[in-house]
């Protein structure tokens, strides 16, 4: 697992998997009990691609997003990342899987017997960071999501537009290949949620692949990015300089 | 592993246990409970040990002779006895002996005095002692042969009595046991339920851990410490209180029972670390084989 989304593998050598795209959905199925949260979806993304996923509640958006780092498993089909199999995936292999993806979650998913700085922090600890990367880094991105003044607030004592920057914090810290936002602007007001999605772009084009479920439609149309679009399960469209069309 | 990684999950576990230190505190408090019934049961066990050995040692058997039997025949059936595997002790009473016994017996001065050296009717007899007190019907046995010899032989007399006692210890040894082991399993039970519960309550914690991509040996080590902990702190505590009690029931022990009680204050000052070592031993081992055990289920995210 230490070549996943690596550009060369263990021996020095290109990573043949690099040359297919990075995220592969073939014909993806997900139902909970009788309800169908996904039919058949195929998509794929490049990468370094900026794709952002629009759609109505329960179109399948964050199933999606569940589906990419292994929450869930596909009751059809297969997913691939950097041509892996991930339904495949033993579960001591997961861990490095979901290390070399940043997720904001909607529901922010901090730790709240941690305060801001130690939630950021252990993103790196399980990733085996050094002390002086930890001390390096996090400070560093904390301040980038203005939230420097609360470094040692606990989530409890936060905002939820502030506990929605720690959790792009956290997904942020280690550098991820693939950085997936379930709704990060979700709690923020014009301004912030302009300045996160700035972020998002500029995370973007130092080679990041990043996907972007949302229900802003200012923020997709001013994007003009890959836009692909979910209703009832599937994709209805997938456009490469899109708005939002629902 | 790396030692950077050691010493952050190490850390791990330390804080959660101080930011949960409310669970924390009822875990090590229940954890002192099982701890506390777990080695008063123990304790109980040894002392109801010691007592009834105390009492079958007291068990024993006279033989008394004819005055007409010659002193070498009856030595000679003395060795006799002593090469049989169960006897344990065997001794002689001469009449001057028998005599010295029968002063110090709690009757009438005027009765005493009936009996002097040179008119003493008392038998000379041989008391026996056996390992265990049911094979003293073996000895008896072997006095059938020379029931001439013999005047009176006390087990005769004493037999129900003596089945009844051995019986009476057996049962008290038997049922000390049984209920040790469900006061026991009980408090086993109750300390894993806790220990479940506090992780329970830390459910979302964990696969929030998971999904930001912690291994489930990241995770799970934590939780293993502070089990740890409540094992440790509550075996100082209940060591702590054991001593007390011991202190202050001891010598009610010791009045009710007299001389067959174990003496529990020389006990406890004599296997003070064993006791502590032990308990530190069995709640170290329960708080995390607990952990682990309630961990484990929200560790498949």
């Amino acid at each position: 697992m230490k070549f996943f989304f690596d550009k060369k593998n263990e021996n020095g050598e290109p990573n043949k998997e690099q040359e297919g795209p990075l995220i592969e959905f073939n014909e993806v199925s997900k139902k909970y009990g009788q309800i169908i949260a996904l039919y058949k979806v195929n998509l794929k993304i490049k990468r370094g691609e900026f794709v952002c996923l629009v759609g109505p509640s329960g179109a399948g958006k964050s199933t999606v997003l569940r589906l990419l780092i292994r929450e869930e498993k596909p009751t059809k089909g297969h997913i691939a990342i950097a041509g892996r199999d991930i339904n495949r995936l033993r579960h001591k292999e997961l861990p490095f899987l979901r290390r070399k993806i940043g997720m904001v979650f909607q529901d922010y998913k901090l730790l709240p017997n941690k305060n801001v700085c130690e939630n950021v922090a252990y993103a790196l600890e399980v990733c085996d960071a050094t002390k002086g990367e930890i001390a390096h880094k996090v400070p560093k991105i904390i301040e980038l999501v203005g939230l420097a003044e609360r470094t040692n607030s606990y989530p409890k004592e936060l905002s939820g537009g502030e506990e929605q920057r720690v959790s792009i914090a956290r997904a942020l810290v280690h550098a991820p290949r693939l950085l997936i936002a379930d709704e990060p602007t979700g709690n923020l007001d014009h301004d912030n949620a302009r300045e996160i999605v700035q972020l998002l772009l500029k995370i973007n084009q130092a080679d990041t692949t990043v996907i972007l479920a949302t229900h802003n439609r200012d923020i997709v149309n001013n994007l003009r990015k890959r836009v692909v679009t979910m209703r009832e399960g599937k994709i209805i469209s997938d456009q490469m300089q899109g708005k939002y069309i629902i | 592993m790396k030692i950077v990684t050691l010493e952050r999950i190490l850390k791990l576990g330390l804080t959660n246990f101080w930011r949960n230190r409310w669970l924390s505190l009822a875990a090590t408090f229940v954890m002192t409970i099982t701890l506390l019934t777990i080695s008063i049961f123990t304790i109980l066990n040894l002392v109801i040990q010691a007592t009834s050995e105390s009492v079958k040692s007291k068990i024993d058997m006279t033989v008394s002779f004819y005055d007409n039997v010659e002193e070498e025949k009856i030595q000679s059936l003395e060795t006799a006895l002593a090469t049989m595997a169960v006897v344990k002790s065997t001794h002689y009473i001469d009449k001057d002996e028998a005599l010295s016994i029968w002063q110090t017996l709690p009757i009438k001065d005027r009765t005493k005095q009936l009996v002097t050296k040179d008119s003493n009717p008392l038998p000379r007899s041989l008391q026996i002692k056996a390992y265990n007190p049911e094979d003293l019907s073996k000895v008896a046995e072997f006095f059938d042969n020379y029931k001439p010899l013999i005047s009176r032989i006390s087990y005769e007399n004493n037999k129900d009595i003596i089945q009844r006692l051995i019986n009476i210890t057996k049962f008290i040894k038997q049922i000390g046991w049984i209920i040790s082991l469900i006061f026991i399993t009980i408090s086993v039970l109750i300390i894993l339920n806790t220990i479940r519960l506090t992780i329970f309550t830390r459910k979302d914690e964990i696969e929030i851990m998971k999904l930001v991509g912690a291994s489930d040996f990241f995770v799970r080590i934590p939780f293993i410490i502070e089990g740890a902990l409540y094992g440790i702190l509550a075996s100082i505590l209940s060591t702590f209180l054991l001593y007390l009690a011991i202190h202050f029931i001891s010598p009610m022990v010791s009045s009710y029972l007299g001389t067959v009680a174990f003496d529990l204050n020389l006990f406890f000052g004599l296997n003070f670390w064993r006791i502590f070592l032990l308990q530190l031993g069995a709640g170290s081992f329960i708080g995390i084989a607990c952990s682990l055990f309630s961990a484990h289920r929200y560790l498949k995210v």
